[in-house]
C-alpha cells in the first residue's frame, strides 16, 4: 500500500479519515459476517441430522450434504480471511455461496418436509413444522450474512482502491 | 509534560532487603534524567516505583504537585518502554501502536491520526502493516516508543531500551531518542547501565550504587568533578586510573613515582599534609613526554586515539591506561614517559572528593 506523510490527513473530514484507516485496519465486518455464516450453517446441519434415520432422503442425500457442508465451511472460512485483507474476488465468491444457501432451502428442507416416514410405526412427516422453520431460518441467515459480507467487502475494496489511487496521484 | 518529585523514597522488600535508600530528586518539566549504575544498584526498582509497578515503602512521589505515591499505574499517566519491547506478536505495528487507545475506547479516527503522527516522527510509516517479527530490533524498539507517544503521557519512562540492540543500532537509536526528546519536549526518565548512553542523552544524570544515589548532576559535572571514588571509576571510558599518594610538603609521594604539586593542589590538600589520599587521573589526561615511566603491556589503536595499557611499577596497583591522541605504535616492553594533566583527589577514609574548604 502506498505510504504518505500526514499532510493528506491534517484538514481531512471524518469520511476521508475513515477510508484512510482501511490502509492499516482489516475488514473485520466482512470477515466476521462470513464466520457468522459458518456458524448458522453449523446450526442448520446439526438440526437436519436430528431427523429420523431410515428415510429415503437421508440415505441418498446425507453423504452429499456432509460433503457440501464441509466444503461450504472451508470456502466460507477462506472468504472470511480474504475479505479481511480487502480481496474483492473473495467477495464475489461470497455472493455465489450466499445464493447457494438460498437455493438449498428448496432442496433439502423442502423435500424433507414433503416426505414421510414409518419408522415409529405410523406415517409421519420427516421434518415437522418447527424443525422445518428453524432449518430454513438458519439457511436464510447464513446466506444473508455471506451476501452482506460481500456487499460490505466490495464497497470497502472499491473505496480503498480509489483512495490509494488518489494518494499515489498526490505523491 | 510534567514535573516529578521524589522525596525520601525507600524500597524495602518483604524479605527485609532494602533496594533503594532515601532517593530524592526534583525533575523539571521537559528534563531528560538518566539513572545510571551497575546491575543491582536499584535504578530499575526506582523506575518501577515511579511507574507504580512496585510499592513505595517510605517517602512521597509527586507528579505536578499531586501525590501519586499510592496511585495505581493506570492513573499515573506515564508510559514505559521496556528492554524487551513488549509488543504483541500477532498484531501489526499499527495495531500495536493503536492498542492502548483502543482499550480507552477513543474515536478510531482520532486514534488513526495519532498513530500516523507518531509513525511519522519515528519514521515507521512504511512499516505500519508489518508484524513485529518482520522488523529489526531498532524498529521494534521504535514501535514500543511509538506506542508510548500516541498516549501523550505526562512522563516517559525507559527501562534499558537499547540493551537488546547491537552496538551500531544502539548508537543510531540513541540519537533517535535524543531527537524525539527534543521534538516532543517531554519529561523523560531513562534507566541504563551504559555510561555512554547516560553521558550522551541526559540533561542530568543520577549515578547510583548499592541502592544509594552517589551523585546527581549534568554529564559534565559527573565527568569533571565526580563526587566520590565510585562515580569517578564508573563514569568515563576507559575508567579513571587511581594511585595511593602521600601528601608531603610540595610533593605527592606515591609507591612508584613522585609528583610536584601546583600551588592550587597544595592549597586543596593543605589539610592532608602527612596523610594518604587517592589520586585519580583519567586516561585522556595522561600525556606523553613526562617524567613518569610507563612500561607498555599493550597498544590498542582506535583510529583517532590509541589506548596504551601498562604499569608504572611492579605491583597490581601500578596498572595504568593512557589515551594518547593519534596513532601510536608502542610495542610490549617499551617505556613511555608520561605526565598527568588533570588530577582528582579523594579522601581515603570516606572515598569522597576533596574539595576546597
Amino acid at each position: 500500500m502506498s505510504e504518505n506523510n500526514l499532510g493528506h490527513l491534517e484538514a481531512a473530514d471524518e469520511n476521508y479519515v475513515k477510508v484512510d484507516r482501511m490502509r492499516y485496519e482489516k475488514n473485520k465486518t466482512s470477515s466476521n459476517l462470513a464466520v457468522l455464516a459458518i456458524l448458522f450453517n453449523a446450526f442448520f446441519f446439526v438440526s437436519i441430522y436430528k431427523s429420523d434415520v431410515g428415510t429415503w432422503y437421508y440415505s441418498i442425500l446425507v453423504g452429499a450434504s456432509i460433503v457440501y457442508n464441509l466444503l461450504f465451511m472451508m470456502i466460507a472460512f477462506l472468504i472470511s480471511e480474504g475479505s479481511k485483507n480487502y480481496k474483492i474476488n473473495y467477495s464475489y465468491v461470497a455472493i455465489v455461496m450466499g445464493c447457494l444457501q438460498f437455493v438449498r432451502i428448496f432442496i433439502y428442507p423442502r423435500l424433507a418436509s414433503a416426505a414421510t416416514t414409518q419408522t415409529t410405526g405410523k406415517v409421519e412427516q420427516v421434518m415437522k413444522g418447527a424443525q422445518h422453520t428453524r432449518v430454513i431460518l438458519y439457511l436464510i441467515l447464513s446466506g444473508s450474512c455471506l451476501i452482506l459480507s460481500a456487499a460490505i467487502g466490495i464497497k470497502k475494496c472499491t473505496d480503498l482502491k480509489k483512495h490509494l489511487e488518489s494518494l499515489s496521484e498526490q505523491s | 509534560m510534567a514535573q516529578l518529585s521524589l522525596q525520601h523514597i525507600d524500597k524495602i522488600y518483604d524479605n527485609k532487603v532494602q533496594a533503594v535508600y532515601d532517593f530524592n530528586i526534583d525533575v523539571k518539566d521537559g528534563e531528560f534524567i538518566v539513572l545510571v549504575g551497575p546491575s543491582g544498584c536499584g535504578k530499575s526498582t526506582t523506575l518501577r516505583m515511579i511507574a507504580g509497578l512496585e510499592d513505595i515503602t517510605n517517602g512521597k512521589l509527586l507528579l505536578d504537585g499531586k501525590d501519586i505515591t499510592a496511585a495505581p499505574p493506570k492513573d499515573r499517566d506515564m508510559a514505559m518502554v521496556f528492554q524487551n519491547y513488549a509488543l504483541y506478536g500477532h498484531m501489526t505495528v499499527y495495531e500495536n501502536m493503536a492498542f492502548s487507545l483502543t482499550l480507552r475506547k477513543e474515536d478510531p479516527n482520532v486514534i488513526h491520526k495519532k498513530v500516523l503522527a507518531a509513525a511519522k516522527i519515528l519514521d515507521l510509516t512504511s512499516q505500519l502493516n508489518k508484524k513485529p517479527s518482520q522488523l529489526s530490533g531498532g524498529q521494534r524498539q521504535r514501535v514500543a516508543m511509538g506506542r508510548s507517544i500516541v498516549r501523550s503521557p505526562k512522563l516517559f519512562l525507559f527501562d534499558e531500551p537499547l540493551s537488546n540492540l547491537d552496538a551500531k543500532l544502539r548508537s543510531s537509536t540513541r540519537r533517535e531518542i535524543l531527537l524525539l526528546h527534543k521534538r516532543l519536549g517531554a519529561t523523560m526518565l531513562y534507566v541504563t547501565h551504559d555510561q555512554t548512553e547516560a553521558l550522551t542523552l541526559a540533561d542530568r544524570i543520577v549515578c547510583m550504587s548499592m541502592g544509594r544515589v552517589q551523585q546527581i548532576g549534568t554529564p559534565l559535572e559527573l565527568y569533571d568533578t565526580p563526587a566520590n571514588l565510585f562515580v569517578a571509576s564508573f563514569i568515563g571510558l576507559p575508567p579513571m586510573n587511581f594511585f595511593q599518594m602521600e601528601v608531603g610538603g610540595d610533593h605527592l609521594y606515591g609507591r612508584y613515582f613522585t609528583i610536584t604539586m601546583t600551588p592550587e593542589q597544595k592549597q586543596l590538600l593543605e589539610n592532608y599534609q602527612g596523610k594518604h589520599v587517592t589520586m585519580g587521573v583519567r586516561p585522556e589526561n595522561v600525556l606523553e613526554n613526562g617524567t613518569v615511566p610507563v612500561l607498555v603491556s599493550s597498544n590498542e589503536n582506535l583510529g583517532m586515539n590509541t589506548l596504551v595499557h601498562g604499569h608504572v611499577g611492579e605491583g597490581a596497583d601500578s596498572r595504568i591506561t593512557c589515551k594518547f591522541k593519534g596513532w601510536c605504535d608502542y610495542k610490549k616492553g617499551d617505556t613511555v614517559q608520561v605526565t598527568f594533566n588533570k588530577m582528582h583527589f579523594f579522601d581515603q577514609q570516606t572515598g569522597n572528593r576533596i574539595v576546597k574548604a
